[in-house]
């Protein structure tokens, strides 16, 4: 799997740099106006989370590669895997720099310890399995098209959720509902208290979420003609 | 018989087309063409040997090792240049090949080096400026520089000019001299397996037509021209593909001693055929079937 770690590395070089430029725009002015390590540190990392498989697999469908890689003696499981393992990398890399920016930065509002906590690196990396549980499935099996299936997936069903509720009285209410569970959501996990059981739940939440989404896409990708 | 690789009963569906229970083998140490017409299915085998699809149905052995259980170790040992050469195309040939020589554990960086000397590749130059022909000469110094032992080409000297073209095939059959190494080679240009091809398997619309060793083909195949009373009756079944012109009808059999026999002093003209004109022929034929199929 290094293998394939090093040739996903080597191909993408330049796209990680310069999606690691570009955020360092919005990160410079995020630690200037974000007062909250946590939605700092969640927004940034969610930012990076969905800018690397854009990256990796956009290029991937660009230079026909995925043919490649499967004709090469590995086995389309440990592809999967590397994927998973590069975009990781990738993140882990974002979250360093994000770290290393609220440090260097001189106006920066955030407190380095506040992002360093064991609370908020915890839910930035739930919070990412649960993005990448949606959307790597769909990227490795569909490829770049994939994510716009996805993304124009939701739109249509946003679409269809509002005319519905227009249609039915009391407009947007499955909608509102939805965003407003995202929203309790995203509090509970920001404001919990950063208790030992929180945390391994938490810990347990990202293995999980993981592990789930390897097996789909693996399954996924077995299936998928080149 | 020792096999580098057995097809059998091989099918897979797609929407529109179906490749039908193909089924053929290539002894070790020997070169198949892989012939027929466009849309044939010549690439789907190779993608089914290489699992870059998957099967619907049947069963394909590399080495004597099923090509899904084993996958890793036969794709070690087997080299592969593809119609399409998907390498990546922002890495310099050097790179490219760089990443790609770690997955071989009997990858040989000098020969790879000589290889590319020998192509005119140049190693500093990015994989995206090359020329068609210069990035299939690049998939085939990646083939040959982990010695593999099948190697599979998809249509190579489509793009290749004429002088690279005779150097590969004089290249292709100095490799299968050590008794180890076979190919299995796709091609529309019938003539360059003339020069080297010990089988020849023809596909026609998804279905095999015969594979065969490449004397017994030529050997037993024929191009008959005569009146269209000799093609008719009991007589028919000996031919293939007909073609009616203005001075007769021209057909394929594939029994030259039963033409020979049936059609003796009644002006027929029997001569050897040529692969490209079997490709031709049976190609038109399979068009036909399926048009009247269609209504």
């Amino acid at each position: 799997m290094l293998k394939l770690l090093r040739l996903e590395y080597l191909f993408n070089v330049r796209q990680l740099l310069i999606i690691l430029a570009i955020f360092s725009l919005y990160f410079a002015y995020a630690v200037n106006r974000v007062e909250s390590p946590g939605v700092f540190i969640v927004t940034t990392s969610l930012m990076v989370g969905l800018g690397i498989p854009f990256a990796i697999m956009g290029r991937e469908d660009k230079f026909k590669t995925a043919a490649l890689l499967c004709s090469l003696p590995v086995r389309r499981s440990t592809v999967v895997l590397s994927k998973f393992a590069a975009t990781w990398a990738a993140i882990l890399l974002g979250l360093g720099y994000n770290v290393f920016l609220t440090a260097v930065l001189p106006f920066s509002k955030i407190p380095l310890g506040g992002v360093l906590s064991v609370k908020n690196l915890l839910v930035s990396l739930f919070l990412m399995s649960m993005l990448f549980a949606v959307i790597l499935p769909f990227t490795i099996r569909f490829g770049f098209v994939g994510i716009i299936i996805l993304l124009t997936g939701c739109q249509l069903l946003g679409i269809v959720t509002l005319l519905l509720g227009q249609l039915l009285g009391g407009a947007g209410i499955p909608l509102r509902l939805f965003f407003r569970a995202v929203e309790r959501g995203l509090k509970f996990l920001l404001h919990h208290q950063a208790t030992t059981g929180f945390l391994l739940v938490l810990a347990a939440g990202i293995i999980a979420v993981n592990l789930l989404a390897i097996l789909v896409s693996r399954a996924l990708y077995a299936r998928r003609d080149l | 018989m020792e096999y580098a690789l057995e097809a059998n009963g091989l099918r897979k569906e797609y929407p529109g087309f179906t490749l039908r229970d193909v089924s053929f083998a290539l002894p070790r140490g020997l070169i198949m063409g892989l012939i027929g017409p466009n849309g044939a299915g010549k690439t789907t085998v190779i993608k089914l040997i290489l699992n870059i699809v998957r099967r619907t149905a049947g069963e394909v052995r590399l080495f004597g090792l099923d090509n899904l259980a084993r996958e890793e170790e036969i794709k070690s040992r087997t080299g592969f240049v593809l119609d399409e050469t998907p390498f990546y195309g922002y890495l310099k040939v050097a790179a490219a090949a760089s990443v790609i020589a770690p997955f071989y554990r009997t990858w040989d960086q000098a020969r790879f080096e000589t290889l590319c000397r020998e192509f005119e590749l140049p190693l500093k130059r990015r994989v995206n400026a090359l020329s068609r022909g210069m990035k299939m000469k690049l998939a085939l110094a990646v083939a040959l520089a982990h010695g593999a032992e099948l190697i599979l080409l998809d249509e190579p000297t489509s793009g290749l000019d004429p002088v690279f073209r005779r150097d590969l095939l004089e290249r292709l059959s100095g490799l299968i001299q050590d008794g180890r190494t076979s190919v299995l080679f796709s091609t529309h240009i019938t003539s360059d397996l003339e020069r080297v091809a010990d089988y020849i398997t023809l596909l026609r619309e998804g279905e095999l037509v015969f594979s065969a060793p490449r004397e017994e083909v030529l050997e037993k195949w024929a191009v008959v021209k005569g009146g269209p009373e000799l093609f008719e009756g009991g007589n028919a079944v000996l031919f293939r593909g007909l073609v009616r012109g203005p001075y007769g009808v021209t057909a394929l059999t594939p029994d030259i001693e039963e033409a020979r026999r049936r059609l003796a002093g009644r002006g027929a003209v029997i001569e050897r055929v040529r692969l490209d004109e079997l490709v031709i022929f049976l190609g038109r034929e399979g068009r036909r079937e399926k048009e009247a199929g269609r209504e």
